[in-house]
Parts: C-alpha cells; structure tokens; sequence
C-alpha cells in the first residue's frame, strides 16, 4: 500500500464514507426481506388484477342517445358519439385498478388479467351474433377489436379478454393530432432529403401516415439491490515526456465500494409484440419506434374498443415469461445507473464484479399505447425488402425515423471529402499539428 | 470500413478519444485523415438513426431507498495511463433490444 492513511472518499449524496453498511441520513431502516425468484415467486401464488370486469361485447352504445357510432376525439381525449356529439372518458386505470399503490408493498407476481397468458388453440377471429340485427360479424383480433355490421351497420366491439392477447388491460388513448403527426414527420424527412434515396424522395407521401397502437407491458417492480466492486478516484494528473512527444499521466486512490438498496421501479415498459422486441437494425427498423418511448402511461384508461375506432391495433403475442429476462435485465440497467448518484466521487469509473438484483414483488399490465407510424418499404437492387419507419409518439410528440439513403451518392462524396482530408491531414501531420 | 466507422459512431466512440492517453500531438491531422469515414457515419447516423434506442435505465421512473454505502481504500496508484478505470462498467448497458447485425 502506498498511501497507509489516505482520506475517506466523500461520495456525494451519501454518508461519509470509510465505514461498513453506512445508512444515507433521512432514510429509514428497511431490512432485506427473503428474496424471491424473479420470474415467478414459487412461495406465494400469482394474483391476478380483474380488469375485464363489467365489461361487454356487442353493441356499445351511447349513453344519450344508443349510437353506436363512437370515436376518440383525440382533442379533448374523449370518447364522442357521432351522431349527438356527447363526450364521456373511461375510468384512469391506474385508479380503477390501483396501479399507483406503494411499489414497495409489492411482493410476489400481480398480474392484469389481460396479461394473462396467450393459449395457441385460441381463435384469432372471432364471431359475435349483431345485437341490432342478429347478423353473424366477424371481428379479426389481429388489427382490431371492432367490426361493422354488414347489414345494419352498427359497430359491434370485443371488450371482454379471451386469452390470445387482443384485448389489454388498459389504453393510453392518442392526444397528438394527425395534423401535428403529419408535420413533425414532414419536417423530419425535410431535414434529410439531400441523400435520401430518390426514389424515397419521389414517393413520400406523408398522408399515408397511420394511427397505430401498438401492445406493451408496463411494469411496477420493488427490488433489493446489493452492488460491489472497487471505484478510483483521481488524485493528480501531469505530463511526462517521451522521446518526442509527451503522455498524460493519471494518479489515482482505489477504493473497494459496496451499495446496498431498495429500488421501486415504476412503468418500465416492454414491447410485447415479438416483431417489434426483434430490433436488429441490419433488418428492420424497429428500434426507431423503440426510441420513441417512454410513454406517459399513469393517464391510460379502462380498455374500451371504441378507442380503436379510425386506428389500428397490432396484438400481443407474448407471454411474461418471454418478458420477464428482458423486464429483469433492464430493471439491473436502472439499479445500476441510479447507484451512479452516490459514486460520484469515483470520477474514474467504478468496475462492479458483483451485482444483486433481487425482485421481491412485480406487477404486470397490457398496454396498447398510441403512435403516429409512417411506413416505406425500400426495395433495394439486390431484391431484398426493407420497412422503414417514421413514428410520432402519439402523447410526447416525439419524433424518429429511418430514411433509406442514396448510397452511391453518399459514397462520392465521402471519397471526395477523403481526398482533401487526406491532403490537408497530411499537411496537418508534417507540422505536427 | 464503413461498417467500422458507422460501428465506431454509433457507440459514440469518437476517432478521437482512442488518442486519450496521449498529449494529443497529431491528433487534428489524424482527424482528417480519417474525415471521408468520418463524414458517412454521420451521414448514416443522422438518415438512418440505428444507433437510437430508448434509454430505458435514465428515462424509467425508478426511487431508491435505504442506501447502505460501503467504501474502503485499497491504495494509491501512480503513473496510470488511461483517463478512465480499466474495466469501469458502472455505465453499463444489458437490457437493450436493439442490435446492430
């Protein structure tokens, strides 16, 4: 040791340091419970969240005047009936199901009974008896939970769950309107035209943009945390010289650094469509819908098909146990990253070699959460296809895309700006600049 | 190449910052030898945004609570080259979706 009385790190936000399993001031003792599995929790059973309750197929139909003619008006965020004009909104969920109780008291698996999972034998279409007419309608759950009848022309609508993961266990109606949507994509492409693909160019339509809600998970987790590993702090740095030129130098103290904690993570949200979880971006473009998260999923409301109306739907299709590695690993990314608060002091980095990630208690729901979605298919000169997306989160406003390139364009320029690179690089070097 | 420089882009690893532990002699000239490769990661970047992702371990809602702190001085060391800990993983991201091949 070359320092045998060094200063104890004061690591910010955290008591003084130097001491064994010291408690941050203002904050209670909490004890580690027994830990749990965390995909399922063997010792207790999974309790599951009734969120279809009262809910009914068939016609749904307006209080006022018993229209079945029901739309979101995206302005207000309010379901309206065509032809009256009455508005009404569907219970909050987070309320109705008491989503916002104490992460804390959590413990074991809670689930939304729209989480449920997906039985294979269950029927993607299915047929509901018009309450109108008596008409056979067919509904396909794959792009909706709505149909028209064919002969009276009511809207019959599937809001009771079947187990093949149409139906959610709540709905974060749009608030950007298509006109917004429209723009923010228009601008996005506008930025990016010079080495856009000309036939990109040619065909952009922006009108063609699409409503979609797209199927989620949202997840409430209370966790245990133990972290340790060792930090360095820098203490100095100089130059030295060698030969010709001169090096930095680093002096640094290394600490051993252990944190112990809870942590309640609140709405981590997973894509739980298996298309859209697969986000290698060599072959398709999915990360850019990704980016558009998060979503403000505290104002989702009851599930009611009648928020579909004029949208789309894309329906779950997996389960919380291909979820749950994927829920588990990102909540260790946010235990590791919110410890960063209280190594500050580690200005040099901190190596974890040991990370302890117990959940004690998750809570699960189905969302289909909204986005405006822009979509090209490139068809490029080798035969292959590729989907690019252009996607306005339907809340925030926020904006992604993936424009295909003019690659051979690209490619001229770049040689060009090489060669005066390397003629000024060369230059640059000679005077050692 | 490109796929390196679109590679060495998207983990925002700067052509610069491989010069850290030096005094930085060259490293302009060096720069703009590399500027062509430079140019159609950007490019790339700013078309085609692979390298974007959601940012779920800063931007989900997370409270830590009691936070047991344990740190003890190991030694001093001198002389170290590199501006950051060999190995620091305490930035570290796992759960991401996205993948590049």
């Amino acid at each position: 040791m070359d320092n045998p009385s060094p200063p104890p790190p004061p690591p910010e936000g955290v008591a003084p340091a130097a001491g064994v399993g010291q408690q941050i001031p203002g904050q209670t003792d909490a004890p580690s419970q027994a830990s749990l599995d965390p995909l399922q929790n063997a010792s207790e059973p999974q309790r599951v969240i009734q969120t279809d309750a009262g809910a009914k197929d068939g016609l749904a139909k307006c209080a006022r005047c018993g229209a079945t003619e029901i739309s979101l008006n995206v302005a207000t965020g309010n379901l309206r009936c065509g032809y009256c004009r009455f508005e009404w909104s569907a219970d909050n969920a987070v309320e109705a199901f008491s989503l916002n109780a104490d992460i804390g008291a959590l413990s074991g698996l809670v689930v939304g009974s729209g989480s449920s999972d997906i039985v294979p034998s269950t029927d993607e279409v299915v047929t509901f008896k018009c309450g109108a007419c008596g008409a056979e309608v067919v509904i396909d759950t794959n792009h909706s939970t709505q149909a028209r009848c064919h002969w009276c022309r009511n809207t019959l609508s599937m809001n009771q769950q079947v187990p093949n993961g149409a139906v959610p266990d709540m709905i974060l109606p749009f608030r950007v309107l298509k006109e917004t949507a429209v723009a923010s994509i228009n601008a996005f492409v506008k930025k990016r035209r010079f080495f856009a693909h000309p036939r990109f160019r040619a065909e952009f339509n922006v009108e063609n943009v699409m409503g979609v809600y797209l199927p989620y998970m949202v997840v409430d987790i209370n966790a245990h945390a133990k972290l340790s590993g060792q930090g360095e702090h820098q203490t100095r740095s100089y130059t030295v010289k060698r030969g010709d030129s001169q090096q930095t130098k680093y002096d640094a103290d290394l600490f051993n650094v252990a944190r112990e904690f809870d942590i309640h993570v609140n709405d981590l949200t997973v894509e739980s469509s298996s298309e859209r979880r697969n986000q290698n971006t060599s072959q398709n473009s999915n990360n850019i819908i990704n980016t558009i998260m998060p979503f403000d999923v505290e104002n989702s409301v009851r599930y009611d098909s009648n928020y579909l109306a004029g949208f789309t739907s894309e329906r779950r299709d997996s389960n919380l146990d291909d979820l749950s590695p994927v829920a588990i690993t990102q909540t260790e990314d946010v235990a590791r990253h919110r410890v960063n608060d209280t190594i500050r002091f580690y200005d040099r980095g901190v190596r974890w070699t040991q990370e302890d990630v117990e959940v004690r208690g998750q809570r699960w729901v189905s969302a289909y959460l909204p986005v405006w979605l822009y979509s090209y298919q490139q068809r490029k000169s080798s035969g292959k296809t590729f989907l690019h997306y252009v996607a306005v989160n339907a809340r925030t406003g926020e904006t992604m895309g993936s424009v295909p390139i003019h690659q051979s364009k690209l490619l001229l320029v770049s040689a060009a700006v090489q060669v005066v690179g390397t003629v000024v690089g060369i230059v640059l070097l000679a005077l050692g600049i | 190449m490109l796929i390196f420089a679109a590679f060495a882009t998207a983990n925002s690893q700067i052509l610069a910052s491989s010069g850290s532990s030096d005094d930085g002699g060259g490293f302009i000239g060096l720069a703009f030898l590399a500027s062509g490769f430079i140019f159609y990661a950007a490019i790339y970047f700013k078309y085609r945004n692979t390298n974007k992702r959601h940012h779920h371990e800063s931007e989900t809602e997370a409270t830590m609570l009691n936070v047991q702190a344990q740190d003890e001085f190991v030694q001093a060391r001198k002389g170290l080259s590199n501006r950051k800990m060999t190995g620091a993983n305490n930035n570290d991201v796992r759960g991401s979706q996205r993948k590049y091949f």
